[in-house]
């Protein structure tokens, strides 16, 4: 071979090389890349279009999903519904990526939470508040669809400054505790109304060699989640805790805290059965769903998985009993779910305005909230699941919980949370008085250094 | 040896070649780099389309020296530094007395050879699979060894410092077939007649060991303990797959992909903070950088020290 063919060669490779790196992805005919037309109705796309859709691991809902995708697309065969499922921990990460890469066009998106309060110093917008003033969620104000969803949900849940971004698709409650029916009987237990009762109840399993509560502890906040109710029964207005614990007239180790840390205690060491930080969090309907468990403290969400493991087990759903008196073991504690955004700078918007406006139609909608056990956000909707009849009675006193209201500050240590989980034997304390000196220190650290 | 490629332009012929290396180097290594340690001065959110603001040295000072958190991620700074300690000494021991072993013409030793470095293909997500199932304190395998002796552990889920050393084994477990290979591979390069001379000689078997093996295996205990301490210092995957968001068991590495990737216990909603990850990051890597550059120099002095 001669040099100059050589050099001539060599050019070639190192230009098709670069030329191949810089070069986009071959794009399908017909594919999300390119802008449908419609038709002379607005709503039907002309084109062949792939709608890409992102939702978290659920899996009553997933299999809702693709359900409601499958009659989505026979209605409209021109439009192809992509899904994509991640974890729930990734949900944020993914959509910020895949918003950025203007990847998706229609995603599953948190109620709004965690914004900043105008007590609070040095603290970063939420999330959502970032993804929205980068432009990348369309507004949405105005959607027809908008009309079958209650005004405070639209407000709380979805909106920003005056705008709204996203429609939520229920409430769900964290607070609360199911419990084996058929144990209960068996052991002649009575359903517990107040804290006594509970830990009189665990006794009463446990002497028989049966565990009191599970959870789903491998992933970590299953093992605290429950014990929500405990912090409800002290500390009923949440968003109230939350400005006490920033503004310093309420210290997670007072005496009325402390004596939230004791019950935790009992909670973590006597109630949880051994073991219950090795099941990971959708094991656990099926763990409590085999009867082999008397209680198992967690949200509505896991009721249709319960369900689903054995649809013959008889199970009720309690508010977490965490005072001795019952009135103040009235309440739910919960948050805004799922709901759906849709990206600003998506090229199929007809597409995807549709896919939420065929969503939300009260009979599509009213078969999601049946399937995933969400408590609506259309008024419309009934409560037509068994964990809505067992939420109904209390149903009146919903609040949003604490962790939907809590900003830590910037500095605060690790152990700045009311979590029943630092107790042993999945934590490292033993002492009540302890813990509640140690969280109050790592909280005090964040607030002294944003002062 | 030299190349010659001609005269005039031809002579630039190595260098045009070497373009698409350089330039996928830049794209991929460096070039991310270079963007990590620019974004740790900077309020970057990793949002398409936010305002980034030059910050200076804020998200250091954080990081650093602000309340209670700066203690925490000094905790796992040292966390870090203990456990690259642990799994690098161990995992270099233990890799080299199964090289020897295996190294040696036994029956089945090439079978034995392939157990030892099956963890090294599972790939993490399965290790972590792998033991989360035998670790399962509800009848798994080991509890059920442990009721045995009238003993119980929560394992993973159970005291931090107990699911760190559990950690830290599966660590070692999983990397220890790449240290064995490496060792295999040194053995097989000292002549046998070293061996035959020594044996003639009238050398133990520990004679032959601390004045043939060790001073030829010199290239081999410098790779591995290089490869050991590095990829031990940026550890962070089976931390993410094991424990998850864990108060007490975090290391840098798992501290540093929690801040930038959002990872959070409950359903509290965060914020994406890339800016002060990559922060977190460049002090990771000065980390790396300072131990792995005075770890290099000694073995290089080492080196010259034993082979010339």
């Amino acid at each position: 071979m001669s040099k100059k063919l050589f050099l001539f060669l060599s050019l070639m490779v190192v230009f098709a090389t670069l030329l191949a790196a810089c070069a986009s992805p071959a794009t399908p005919a017909g594919d999300s890349g390119q802008p449908q037309a419609t038709t002379a109705s607005g709503e039907e796309t002309a084109q062949k279009v792939t709608l890409r859709v992102l939702v978290h691991q659920n899996p009553p809902m997933v299999a809702f999903m693709e359900s409601f995708n499958q009659q989505f697309q026979d209605r409209h065969p021109n439009i192809t519904v992509d899904m994509s499922i991640v974890n729930a921990n990734d949900l944020s990460t993914v959509s910020q990526t895949r918003l950025s890469a203007n990847d998706i066009d229609v995603l599953d998106i948190f109620g709004f939470a965690n914004g900043a309060q105008p007590y609070m110093k040095q603290v970063d917008p939420p999330n959502w508040q970032q993804l929205i003033e980068a432009g990348l969620l369309m507004d949405l104000t105005g959607q027809d669809f908008l009309q079958y969803y209650d005004t405070p949900t639209i407000n709380d849940a979805g909106s920003y400054n005056g705008k709204v971004y996203a429609i939520n698709l229920g409430r769900v409650i964290y607070s609360g505790i199911f419990y084996n029916k058929k144990l209960f009987e068996e052991y002649n237990v009575t359903v517990p109304t107040t804290w006594s009762e509970l830990v009189a109840a665990c006794e009463t399993f446990k002497a028989a060699d049966i565990p009191c509560m599970t959870a789903g502890g491998k992933d970590g906040w299953p093992i605290f989640v429950g014990a929500y109710g405990l912090l409800g029964a002290i500390y009923p207005d949440q968003a109230a805790l939350v400005e006490g614990l920033w503004t310093g007239t309420i210290k997670w180790n007072d005496e009325k805290s402390l004596e939230m840390w004791r019950k935790m205690q009992v909670y973590a060491r006597d109630m949880m059965e051994e073991g219950a930080s090795g099941i990971a969090g959708d094991a656990a309907p099926g763990r409590f769903a085999s009867g082999a468990v008397a209680m198992f403290p967690g949200g509505s969400w896991y009721a249709p998985a319960i369900e689903a493991a054995q649809p013959d087990f008889d199970w009720g759903y309690i508010p977490f009993p965490g005072s001795d008196n019952p009135e103040d073991n009235k309440y739910w504690f919960g948050k805004y779910d799922q709901g759906w955004a849709v990206a600003a700078n998506t090229p199929n918007k007809e597409a995807a305005l549709l896919y939420l406006k065929e969503f939300s139609e009260p009979a599509n909608y009213q078969a999601f909230v049946d399937a995933v056990g969400f408590i609506p956000t259309q008024p419309t909707a009934k409560l037509n699941t068994k964990i809505g009849a067992e939420i109904a009675p209390y149903l009146a006193n919903f609040r949003v919980g604490y962790e939907q209201y809590w900003v830590a500050p910037k500095g605060a240590g690790q152990y700045a949370n009311p979590w029943a989980s630092y107790f042993k034997p999945f934590g490292t304390f033993d002492d009540p008085q302890e813990l509640a000196d140690k969280v109050q220190a790592d909280l005090q650290a964040g607030l002294d250094a944003v002062k | 040896m030299s190349y010659h490629f001609g005269r005039g332009w031809s002579k630039l012929t190595p260098y045009f070649l070497l373009l698409p290396g350089l330039f996928f180097y830049f794209l991929i290594s460096l070039g991310p780099s270079m963007a990590t340690a620019i974004y740790s001065f900077t309020d970057a959110t990793g949002i398409k389309g936010a305002p980034v603001h030059w910050i200076g040295f804020d998200n250091y000072r954080e990081f650093l020296f602000m309340g209670r958190a700066s203690l925490d991620n000094l905790d796992a700074l040292k966390r870090t530094l203990i456990f690259s300690f642990m799994v690098t000494t161990v995992q270099f021991t233990l890799g080299l007395i199964v090289a020897l072993i295996v190294n040696q013409r036994l029956r089945f030793s090439n079978i034995f050879r392939t157990i030892y470095f099956m963890p090294v293909i599972l790939g993490v997500v399965i290790q972590g699979l792998m033991w989360s199932l035998f670790l399962f304190p509800i009848g798994g395998p080991v509890a059920k060894l442990l009721e045995v002796f009238g003993m119980r552990s929560e394992f993973l889920g159970g005291q931090p410092a107990e699911a760190f050393a559990w950690v830290t084994f599966i660590q070692i477990w999983a990397n220890l077939g790449i240290t064995m290979m490496i060792f295999i591979a040194g053995l097989q390069t000292i002549p046998s007649e070293l061996y035959e001379a020594a044996r003639i000689d009238g050398a133990s078997a520990w004679q032959v060991f601390t004045n043939v093996t060790w001073p030829l295996l010199t290239p081999s205990v410098n790779t591995n303990l290089l490869l050991n301490t590095i990829g031990s210092l940026q550890a962070w995957q089976l931390f993410l797959v094991l424990l998850g968001y864990r108060n007490g068991t975090q290391v840098l590495g798992y501290l540093i992909y929690a801040t930038g990737f959002g990872q959070t216990s409950g359903s509290v909603t965060t914020s994406f903070r890339q800016g002060y990850a990559a922060a977190a990051s460049i002090v990771l890597f000065l980390l790396v950088l300072v131990i792995g550059m005075t770890l290099q120099q000694l073995l290089q002095r080492r080196e010259k020290r034993i082979l010339g």
